[in-house]
């Protein structure tokens, strides 16, 4: 550990804990990132398609500026930032103190495995004998107990199953660099006394322990045991409570005054286990059940190897983020019930995902269990979800979109693939998963059925997996499928009882981290915060906004309370000139794995080496990823001081941090270093030793070389001061969270509003699904914001015009009085949200019997209705929603209808409500109301698109509303006295400003993110965010977390002195450039521009994000990228060519 | 006389090829000596002249591979390098140069496998080609 203190500590390092933790370490903080499993990634890491790519994407979260900060690779692999310590394998033990200065303290198990030495040749895996289900194939495959958690991750290192490890040693054995240690000959130093009464008991115990090399001790009474601690230091003290003597508890007393760490392990028997607990209570460790079994061993093992082995790390934190995330409900918990373990073909959703996946069990092939293709799908919806029988009266909310996403990719996986999806209601609710459900009806073909399946039943004449259901029209329909896929639910991940306890927070009735009201990233304790799917089951867009809202107020507690810790920046290093210098390399390879020395003619190779002309000695370094092995690369480098540094080792990627430190320290630039993968081809499977590995080992070698040969330094990173003040467009409750965050981070805000007082669309709510007071809760927020010195408010303004980058914009505001007045700022917040559709049909502004929900809301508010007096209220939902040209759902009319029937019902028991839906969208925990609302009598009857309800009005303008009921399955008619319609929400005049600030905007008029999953609250234009209703539907609470998501990024700049860009940029060699504007166009970020004063293309490096199109639609070689001359990959083509390929040789 | 053993280069982007690349070769799957891999940062950065020069400097083939369409890490730098190989392989095919020796995929970084199978086609198919006539052409 380098470090103890950190601005905030990051538990679980799934999508929502990797968000927080890189949101906190862009803005300069030091963060601990810990997770349980030995991998980080979370269920990600299993996941190889995303919607709505069906592509992956994840790396598109990597920071934009200071990319040199953090890796530049597929962040599925894995992930390094400077600011960021990753500790696996690790838990959250207990948290202690105040916000501010939390002590946390951690407890690590080992793998096992040196890290430093465990090349991932995999010879281990190879002999263990253990076979399990693999849990990253979602036990499709089997693993042994030694094994990689994550087949690609970077670094990877084997892991042991404790658990499952028979000691058999064979691992230990077959490795060729002596990375597993199970501490054998430590077990020397472990001495274990023994008080045993019972003499058979102490000659089985000696019989056991005789191979184990453990020094053991056997004392027949206390007098004896107490003799043996007295002589020696011992570590493990196993008391018998039958004991006579002494007292065991003067025994256990002494022995924990001689040795404070001593574990004393109780025996006690039927009569004495309330002694051994309240032992336990004094300083005993556990106690184990007389008489001892032969398992003790086991026991004793374990014990053992876990005591010496696991660490324990204190941390001292400002603030801490719990980043859990969800497990998937297991439908065996419900016995046979969905046919798990008695019908073949039955498959959870996460095992159909790694059967899509190529590298999966099945190679990417959709198979039966007997091993024919499975073309006919089924997917079952809400299997432990919306199911209070099963503990789970919520919404998982995620498990509709990727059933869809599995069905898509069922059908491009295998074109004759049919996918079916059996659900109550789809629930694509969030931004543009409606078109992307039409999508998958319309072109490829999936058949939605409205019906929930409860249960499989077996039937050994079936061919696949039978499946029954009733039709809408009331007949019973049977088809049997290839594959069910159960389209599993979230529930609460393993151990969070044990975490809320260590965190000290409570959890709400579904196990989940209780939330406050309209304080989305809280939990019960001050300074602690939930990010992600770990206080409500949460897809990855939700998550990542929630996971910016967490680090924001991780941030901000950190701010206020943590005391000030003075914090040495680094000096920058400081780097020799060697352009001048003709190419000095020092070529080391790493020979510490025999594979590559057993296979390759290593003075062979180093002498054809030798012979490249920029090479000035090639050295062999015993294991240069271990420290030993780095340092001797260090002295070689010390004593030669070459100009150019080549390694020959594994995995390139995990030496990007080492470089950098190796350039400090010998003044090299690390531009002029390289490594080069030399491993992969001499791996055991992949190819046999002779001349034609050398050859390929010595390509790979001299393709990096020649690359290296002709490098240049690293450019002087761009900087540009960044001005330390936000402007936040819109005043509503999105703008103004952003702008009280920021403000109370200590920066400036200007926040715009057009309309005359602050508030925008949540000002008009009067109650909330599940109590509260928005009322309240806004005027408070509006007072605050008028009243923070930080904040300066335009009311009646109006956005002119605005121009610049991130970093340092100027925007003109129009104001109601007097001229436009001009703002300088370092980032922008779009939160101009959006209003309340006007609907044209339904009786509406016809009738004055017709509303829109919230006028419905207001007039039970207010109380001009008499709910007492009515006979009868209808509503329909989805109006003019859901369908072209407004076909998205937003989300909040579903909660809305629920919200004021259940008070209609509230007020008026008998008053029959009735509510005509396509799908009600209460999702997450809102569908606890929908249940409630049935339960009250509301009455819900679906409908379809293609036969929406039809209103017709009598002289009394009572509306009559016609439907055809599926349930009753016949045609519907209720007379009522009111019509609530669910209009839905649209965005407000947002082309102006796109214009004024060049964003874009979706095909409904809402601004279009950077990328729906990853980037959910950033446009593609840096320093610009956008949060609330702005860029789609939602909530309140969900508008408070986007805002606050967006808040933190803007922080991300406003927090540094200065914007700095990255290493691999683009630059111009003007002479050659003949102004053609071709790379102006290609440049995807806008980073080039013709200056026309000067003459020149001009590069803004920190928005360039290094990806070279401009370079190669440059006619004239002009346009270059640093690392990717045109000089440097036309050498390594050369190189690349330069041996005839010989033929490859597999080794069976 | 042995069999023909084709050298093919391939450009693959550092986001996904690269690292399903990666993958392949740590997942044990048998990676033919043929393929030189030189890792881009985005496939929209490959210069015609590098393809040109590989097939005249002996390259039998030339595999350009990419993010999935939608899925460019940097926008759209895919779609450029899709059109510009189109329009490579309509030139090459002038010079004589068979439309198969440059080839242009998707693989993305978790499809390890899809490389592996896709350089193993690739070699076959080339190897049934036959060398690279411009090889020789660029000798003369």
């Amino acid at each position: 550990m380098k470090r103890k203190h950190y601005a905030a500590l990051v538990v679980g390092a799934g999508i929502a804990g990797i968000r927080s933790a890189l949101d906190l370490a862009e803005s300069g903080l030091k963060v601990a990132l810990i997770d349980r499993r030995p991998n980080i990634g979370g269920v990600l890491a299993q996941l190889d398609h995303q919607f709505p790519t069906d592509a992956c994407g994840m790396c598109k979260m990597l920071p934009l500026t200071s990319r040199d900060s953090s890796s530049q690779f597929c962040m599925r692999k894995g992930l390094f930032h400077k600011n960021i310590d990753i500790l696996l394998h690790t838990e959250l033990a207990a948290l202690e103190g105040d916000p501010g200065k939390f002590r946390a303290s951690l407890r690590q198990r080992s793998t096992f495995v040196d890290a430093t030495r465990c090349i991932s040749c995999g010879e281990c895996a190879r002999v263990c004998p253990v076979h399990v289900p693999n849990e990253f194939d979602s036990g499709l495959s089997t693993r042994g107990a030694i094994y990689l958690p994550v087949p690609h991750a970077i670094p990877n290192h084997y892991v042991v199953d404790l658990d499952r490890c028979t000691r058999c040693w064979s691992c230990f054995e077959a490795c060729p660099t002596d990375a597993i240690d199970f501490k054998y000959a430590e077990r020397k130093d472990f001495r274990v006394v023994a008080a045993l009464p019972d003499a058979a008991a102490r000659t089985d115990l000696g019989a056991w322990l005789a191979d184990q090399n453990f020094p053991l001790v056997l004392a027949e009474d206390g007098a004896a045991a107490l003799r043996a601690l007295e002589e020696e230091r011992t570590a493990l003290l196993l008391l018998d409570l039958a004991v006579a003597d002494v007292d065991p508890e003067k025994v256990m007393r002494r022995g924990l005054e001689l040795y404070p760490d001593l574990d004393v392990i109780l025996v006690a028997g039927p009569g004495d286990q309330d002694r051994a607990e309240a032992l336990i209570q004094a300083g005993a460790r556990q106690w184990l059940a007389r008489p001892l079994e032969r398992t003790v061993v086991r026991w004793l093992d374990h014990h053992y190897i876990r005591t010496v082995s696991d660490v324990t790390h204190e941390l001292e934190v400002g603030a801490v983020v719990l980043a859990c995330g969800f497990d998937c409900y297991d439908p065996a918990q419900a016995g046979q019930l969905w046919g798990r373990g008695v019908v073949p073909g039955v498959v959870t959703a996460l095992e159909f995902e790694r059967m899509c996946s190529g590298t999966g069990p099945t190679g990417g092939r959709l198979v039966r269990p007997d091993g024919r293709p499975a073309r006919n799908l089924a997917w079952l919806q809400c299997v432990g979800s919306r199911d209070p029988a099963r503990g789970a009266d919520y919404c998982s909310g995620i498990c509709c979109m990727f059933a869809i996403k599995e069905a898509r990719l069922a059908r491009q996986a295998d074109p004759e693939a049919q996918a079916t999806i059996f659900a109550m209601d789809v629930r694509t609710y969030g931004k543009d998963f409606q078109r992307y459900r039409d999508e998958a009806e319309s072109r490829d073909g999936v058949r939605f059925v409205r019906t929930r399946i409860h249960s499989i039943e077996p039937d050994p004449e079936a061919d696949g997996v039978p499946i029954t259901w009733m039709d809408d029209d009331g007949t019973l329909r049977r088809e049997v499928f290839d594959l069910a896929v159960l389209a599993t639910g979230a529930r609460p991940p393993e151990g969070s009882d044990r975490l809320a306890e260590a965190a000290g927070i409570a959890l709400d009735a579904n196990g989940f981290a209780a939330a406050p009201p309209l304080q989305p990233a809280r939990t019960s304790r001050l300074g602690v915060y939930a990010a992600g799917a770990f206080n409500e089951p949460r897809d990855i867009a939700e998550s990542v906004i929630q996971a910016g809202a967490a680090a924001l107020n991780a941030a901000r507690t950190f701010k206020v309370h943590s005391p000030p810790r003075e914090e040495q920046a680094a000096p920058a290093p400081e780097y020799r000139d060697v352009t001048r210098e003709a190419p000095r390399m020092l070529v080391v390879l790493c020979d510490s794995c025999p594979t590559l020395r057993t296979r390759v003619d290593m003075p062979s190779l180093a002498a054809r080496l030798g012979g490249l002309s920029s090479v000035v000695r090639v050295e062999c370094v015993q294991g240069a990823c271990s420290a030993p092995g780095w340092q001797a690369v260090g002295a070689l480098a010390e004593e030669l001081r070459p100009n150019r540094i080549l390694i020959g080792a594994c995995m390139p990627y995990a030496y990007v941090p080492r470089l950098r430190e190796l350039g400090a320290q010998i003044g090299l630039d690390p531009a002029f270093m390289d490594v080069a993968d030399i491993y992969t081809p001499t791996f055991p499977g992949t190819a046999t030793p002779g001349t034609a590995l050398e050859t390929e080992v010595y390509t790979a070698l001299a393709m990096a070389a020649v690359k290296l040969a002709g490098a240049e330094p690293s450019p002087v990173l761009g900087r540009l001061p960044v001005t330390p003040r936000a402007l936040v467009v819109g005043g509503g409750l999105a703008g103004m969270t952003a702008a009280m965050a920021l403000a109370d981070m200590g920066h400036d805000v200007c926040l715009s509003e057009k309309a005359p007082r602050l508030g925008g669309m949540a000002a008009a709510h009067h109650t909330l699904l599940g109590g509260g007071d928005p009322r309240r809760v806004m005027e408070d927020l509006a007072e605050q914001v008028m009243r923070h010195p930080n904040i300066k408010v335009f009311t009646q303004s109006r956005i002119m015009l605005s121009m610049g980058r991130a970093g340092r914009f100027m925007t003109a505001l129009a104001t109601a009085e007097g001229p436009a007045i001009t703002v300088e700022h370092g980032a922008t917040i779009i939160a101009t949200g959006g209003r309340e559709v006007v609907p044209d049909s339904y009786g509406y502004r016809v009738h004055k019997t017709v509303l829109r929900q919230s006028e419905l809301e207001a007039r039970l508010a207010d109380g001009s209705l008499d709910t007492g007096a009515l006979g009868g209220v209808a509503m329909i939902q989805c109006v003019e929603s859901r369908e072209e040209p407004r076909n998205y759902c937003s989300r909040v009319c579903c909660a809305a209808a629920l919200k004021n029937a259940l008070t209609l019902k509230e007020r008026n028991r008998d008053l029959p409500v009735y509510v005509f839906y396509r799908d009600i969208m209460s999702y997450g925990f809102s569908e606890r109301f929908y249940t409630e609302a049935r339960g009250r009598g509301v009455l819900f009857i679906r409908y379809s698109p293609a036969d929406k309800p039809r209103v017709s009005f009598g002289q009394d303008h009572r509306p009559t509303i016609a439907a055809f009921d599926p349930v009753l399955g016949r045609e519907l008619r209720v007379t009522v006295d009111l019509l609530a319609l669910s209009v839905g929400l649209e965005p407000g005049d947002n082309e102006d400003l796109a214009e004024v600030f060049s964003l874009p905007t979706g095909p409904d008029g809402f601004f279009r993110e950077a990328e729906s999953k990853w980037r959910p609250v950033e446009f593609l234009r840096q320093g610009i965010f956008v949060c609330g209703v702005a860029h789609s539907p939602r909530n309140m609470s969900e508008t408070i977390a986007s805002a606050e998501a967006a808040a933190q990024k803007a922080a991300r700049i406003l927090a540094h002195k200065d914007v700095v860009g990255g290493r691999v940029t683009a630059q111009v060699r003007h002479s050659l450039c003949s102004l053609c504007g071709r790379c102006v166009s290609a440049c995807a970020y806008g980073a080039r521009r013709i200056d026309l004063e000067r003459g020149r293309v001009e590069i803004d490096e920190l928005l360039c994000q290094g990806c070279g199109s401009c370079a190669a639609v440059c006619p004239n070689s002009a346009g270059v990228l640093t690392g990717f001359k045109d000089e440097q990959v036309l050498s390594v083509i050369d190189a690349a060519l330069a041996e005839p390929t010989q033929p490859t040789e597999a080794t069976p | 006389m042995s069999q023909f053993e084709p050298t093919i280069v391939a450009f693959v982007c550092n986001w996904c090829t690269y690292t399903a690349a990666d993958l392949a070769g740590t997942s044990r799957m048998l990676q033919p000596y043929n393929v030189k891999l030189i890792r881009m940062m985005c496939t929209g950065m490959v210069d015609p002249k590098y393809i040109i020069r590989a097939l005249l400097s002996g390259a039998d083939a030339v595999l350009v591979s990419g993010c999935h369409p939608g899925d460019c890490h940097y926008i759209n730098g895919n779609y450029k390098a899709r059109r510009r190989v189109k329009l490579l392989q309509e030139m090459l095919a002038q010079f004589g140069i068979d439309q198969r020796r440059l080839k242009l995929t998707w693989i993305g970084a978790s499809e390890g496998n899809d490389f592996a199978r896709t350089v193993a086609e690739l070699v076959e198919e080339i190897r049934a080609l036959g060398p690279n006539e411009a090889r020789a052409v660029a000798t003369l």
